[in-house]
């Protein structure tokens, strides 16, 4: 908001807090409903709608690049991908197989009581994640150069890392999707010939 | 990698001559026919309303009434009345009706019809507000000696040659009654119908006096059309029930 | 006369009626809220604090104004342009009956389907089926928000909406309709929907790669991906635009031109720096080269993301009905329609912007002579400085660059669209096999093959 003083001063004091509790109350049903929610597909679409609040609070951090990579890759490139798979997927037959969900509700409380511990007490001492400290004087674009040298110096075994992790996520999706029959059905294809075998015609299946 | 480079460039190539060959069109005059506007410039062999013709050079009708367009219709929606005229032994055609509505305009009818009585015409706006108005007497098939004249011309039909006429009649001599003589199932037709149909097929005076609209496909203008259905309007009260039912014969006398 | 000349004729008629009204529309918007009404607010007697604030939020609310007139507007025109033209290629006369040539055509089209009962299917996710065409729509609106400033050639009022981040903007906001419409087609509770929606799906993801790699060599070239900064990169003329390599031919060019004009001095001080790069006019030339492909793989790629022939295997109506949209009706139907249009305006701008250097003219005095001019005519007009008086009316309301500007990105954005128009009426639809093979087997290898020898051949120039 370049050229606007007034308007970014008033900004900052009045609607900066009212924005962030306002995404807040628009991300927490988001992210129930994407766990609670019975439709697997539709809790997908929500889990869109998570990640774009979250860059919402990226752009009140101030950092735009930030946010719109997570538009980007997050809310629609990863969920699409996602979301398309549990429809190519049966999900009748998932649930089926499913065991109940009272089993592991106790455990599930616990890591999630557990996860929230760490991150709160990570949040909270301040030393090791400094909050906000004067935004404004870092300009975007000096912002999205930032990361980009530190993507490539401090940070590039990470960054490398990451790749190598996705590289393996793509060797492994091409070979899910290779067209192998599954092993199932190689044990019914073995049984089949078995039952052939006995009978008469075990000629035949000799010449195929 | 060669062979791909050069089946892109070939396959681009061919999308610019595709892209070029469209744009040249912008050049060429819209072969739009703004219809209500401008009448589409139709074919002779087109198949539209059907209507019985009339000699073009003598105005006498050329139908014979020997319902062979009657056998071959497969909806059966053409409806000779006929009788045998006691004074010449030849057969005279009382009515023609052809339903419209039923009709498929397959063509079949003038493919039969020995005198090219029966043609399509160019006319193809028969749209109108009850299935009754689509059925179509003789005096609405019959068209005029220039109309006539004009679709044998489109059509490239050979000009009939004239009836022998054995004698010089009155108009007013065929109408005589005709119960059983032509169709005995069919009721008998009013004293003031036969006259017509008889002049109709004599002398023709009839065919010059009616609505030009009723058959003309011409000069179509909106004016004909609203003609049109007026006249439709105003005949399907009274003739089509009693022709199909063969009551309300006192009905007839003004139609 | 030609009855075709007299066709072409009544096109172009059209076309300038209907982005005089559009453009007309948008202009006087944004100057009563950003010029109007702040001075009438500081000419009322309120306190300065106020006053100076709320004038602020006005106009930091006229981009927003602005792309609200604008988009409605523009996809009607867009509508009847498209069938207009589609019917000069196909030599028809398209729709003429509403209104003198047709021109209100479309607004009786928007009419009828905004009365149109709004059917929701049995079985359907009510909420989603409501969401999807508003998640399909919004993000046109807010995309085009930098391209603006860019348009504006950077007036000052729309330059709170250049962000440092431009380009990455418009292609991250570009990237969410497809969300719109797997959810639509998904909640539609109908295989044909679900089947469109899958394979839009599975076009853009596919087809924004290529897309983003050339929009990637661009802004590689450019070394920013402020808009505003790559639109004035190419401001010098043809040659500077983009896609023709950004200026890469230019010192040749000069060279040629000193050299026929017999500037001895200037040949020896240009040939002094080729010495230093001998491989540069080869590099040059291949830099073009790449430079052209890559605008065509832009052209192909948007395409293909605005779901438009020879890419519309979403709606292909022969095998889909009519694809994700098929149970819509109504304002939602309209609301799908209306941002289809809006998204291939905001790709052609785009790519106005990005290769064919945005608001400049192609030649290198037109701009500056059109602006001397306009400035000249204004000056002559009783000019006072006081506020409200007509002098002050008409010279807050015109800025001869920005009309300058404007006029030409109109012109660049309309005539790719006309070109998307042609591909339209000249190509047929692809086959969903061909479609997969030619983005990623072709478009992808060869965009990162260029993008590679881009970053090389930008260093030998």
């Amino acid at each position: 908001m370049e050229g606007f003083p007034q308007l970014t001063t008033w900004a900052q004091a009045n609607v900066e807090q009212a924005v962030f509790y306002l995404l807040a109350v628009i991300a927490i049903p988001l992210a129930y409903g994407v766990v609670c929610d019975r439709n697997i597909i539709r809790s997908g679409f929500l889990l869109i709608g998570v990640f774009s609040t979250i860059a919402g609070l990226f752009i009140l951090l101030s950092a735009q690049f930030l946010a719109l990579a997570q538009i980007m890759i997050y809310g629609v490139g990863i969920t699409l991908v996602v979301v398309i798979a549990l429809m190519l997927t049966n999900p009748k037959a998932e649930k089926e197989s499913m065991p109940a969900l009272s089993i592991h509700k106790g455990p599930a409380i616990f890591v999630a009581c557990f996860l929230f511990m760490c991150v709160y007490l990570a949040l909270r001492s301040a030393e090791n994640w400094p909050v906000k400290t004067d935004v404004a004087a870092l300009s975007a674009a000096e912002n999205l150069s930032r990361i980009g040298q530190s993507l490539l110096t401090n940070y590039s075994f990470h960054f490398e890392f990451a790749s190598i992790l996705l590289l393996a996520a793509l060797i492994g999706a091409v070979m899910l999707a290779k067209a192998e029959p599954a092993v199932h059905d190689l044990n019914e294809l073995s049984a089949n010939e078995d039952k052939l075998k006995s009978s008469e015609r075990a000629d035949d299946v000799v010449k195929v | 990698m060669f062979g791909l480079v050069g089946r892109a460039v070939e396959s681009l190539y061919y999308v610019c001559v595709g892209l070029w060959t469209v744009a040249k069109h912008t050049g060429r005059a819209p072969i739009t026919k703004e219809f209500p506007d401008t009448m589409p410039d139709l074919p002779g062999a087109f198949r539209g309303r059907l209507a019985l013709a009339v000699n073009p050079e003598t105005s006498e009708h050329l139908c014979i009434s020997c319902r062979q367009c009657e056998r071959v219709c497969p909806d059966k929606c053409i409806d000779i009345t006929a009788h045998k005229s006691p004074e010449t032994g030849k057969l005279e055609l009382i009515d023609f009706k052809i339903d419209h509505g039923l009709c498929m305009f397959c063509g079949l009818c003038t493919e039969v019809c020995p005198t090219t009585c029966i043609i399509n015409t160019n006319d193809f706006e028969m749209s109108d507000y009850s299935r009754e108005a689509l059925i179509y007497d003789l005096k609405k098939l019959t068209l005029t000696q220039d109309e006539s004249a004009h679709y044998f011309s489109k059509k490239y039909l050979p000009i009939p040659k004239p009836k022998p006429k054995p004698a010089p009649k009155p108009a007013a001599a065929a109408a005589k009654p005709a119960d059983g003589v032509a169709a005995p199932a069919k009721p008998a037709p009013p004293a003031a119908k036969p006259a017509e149909g008889a002049a109709a097929a004599k002398s023709a005076p009839a065919a010059t006096d009616k609505p030009a609209g009723d058959a003309a496909a011409t000069k179509p203008t909106a004016e004909k059309k609203a003609d049109d259905s007026k006249d439709s309007e105003k005949e399907k009260a009274a003739p089509e029930p009693s022709a199909a039912e063969g009551k309300a014969e006192p009905d007839k006398t003004e139609g | 006369m030609n009855p075709a000349v007299f066709e072409i004729g009544k096109f172009a008629r059209l076309t300038v009626i209907w982005l005089s009204i559009i453009f007309g529309a948008v202009w006087a918007a944004c100057w009563a809220v950003g010029v109007f009404a702040p001075a009438l607010i500081n000419a009322s007697g309120m306190p300065t604090e106020t006053a100076s604030l709320a004038s602020e939020v006005l106009r930091a609310l006229v981009p927003v104004v602005a792309v609200a007139v604008f988009i409605p507007i523009n996809a009607m025109f867009m509508v009847l342009c498209e069938r207009r033209a589609l019917a000069l290629f196909t030599v028809r006369k398209g729709p003429n009956r509403v209104g003198p040539d047709g021109l209100l055509q479309t607004a009786a089209d928007a009419v009828k389907l905004l009365f149109k009962e709004d059917i929701t299917p049995h079985g359907a996710d009510a909420v989603m089926f409501t969401a999807a065409p508003i998640i399909f729509f919004a993000p046109s609106i807010i995309g085009v928000l930098p391209l603006l400033a860019a348009a504006s050639g950077n007036h000052e009022l729309f330059r709170s909406v250049n962000l440092p981040t431009g380009i990455f903007y418009v292609l991250a906001i570009a990237s969410i309709p497809v969300v719109g419409i797997v959810m639509g087609g998904w909640a539609s509770n109908n295989k044909y929907s679900l089947v469109g929606a899958l394979r839009s799906a599975a076009q853009a993801i596919s087809y924004e790669i290529p897309l983003v790699l050339s929009i990637v060599a661009v802004c590689l070239m450019a070394g920013t991906l402020d808009v505003v900064k790559i639109a004035d990169q190419q401001k010098d003329s043809l040659l500077s635009w983009n896609i023709f390599g950004g200026g890469a031919l230019l010192p040749y060019v000069n060279l040629v031109v000193a050299g026929l004009q017999g500037n001895n001095e200037q040949v020896q001080a240009i040939m002094q720096h080729f010495q230093a790069q001998p491989l540069g006019p080869f590099a040059a030339v291949l830099m073009v080269v790449c430079c052209i492909i890559f605008f065509g793989i832009y052209i192909t790629g948007a395409c293909a993301e605005v779901n438009r022939i020879p890419f519309d295997l979403p709606e292909a109506e022969s095998e889909l009905v009519s694809g994700y949209n098929t149970e819509y009706s109504g304002i939602k139907f309209a609301i799908f329609f209306l941002a289809e249009f809006t998204n291939l305006f905001v790709v052609c701008s785009i790519a106005s912007i990005m290769f064919l250097g945005g608001g400049h003219a192609p030649l290198p005095g037109l701009e500056q002579g059109f602006t001397e001019m306009l400035g000249g005519i204004l000056k002559q007009l009783p000019g006072s400085k006081e506020i409200f008086s007509p002098g002050w009316l008409i010279n807050s309301l015109v800025n001869p660059s920005t009309v300058s500007q404007a006029f030409w990105i109109i012109l660049k954005t309309y005539s790719l669209v006309i070109f998307a128009i042609l591909i339209r009426a000249t190509l047929p639809r692809f086959r969903i096999d061909q479609l997969m093979a030619f983005g990623w087997k072709r478009l992808i290898p060869l965009s990162l093959i260029l993008l590679i020898a881009l970053t090389y051949l930008r260093e030998l120039v």
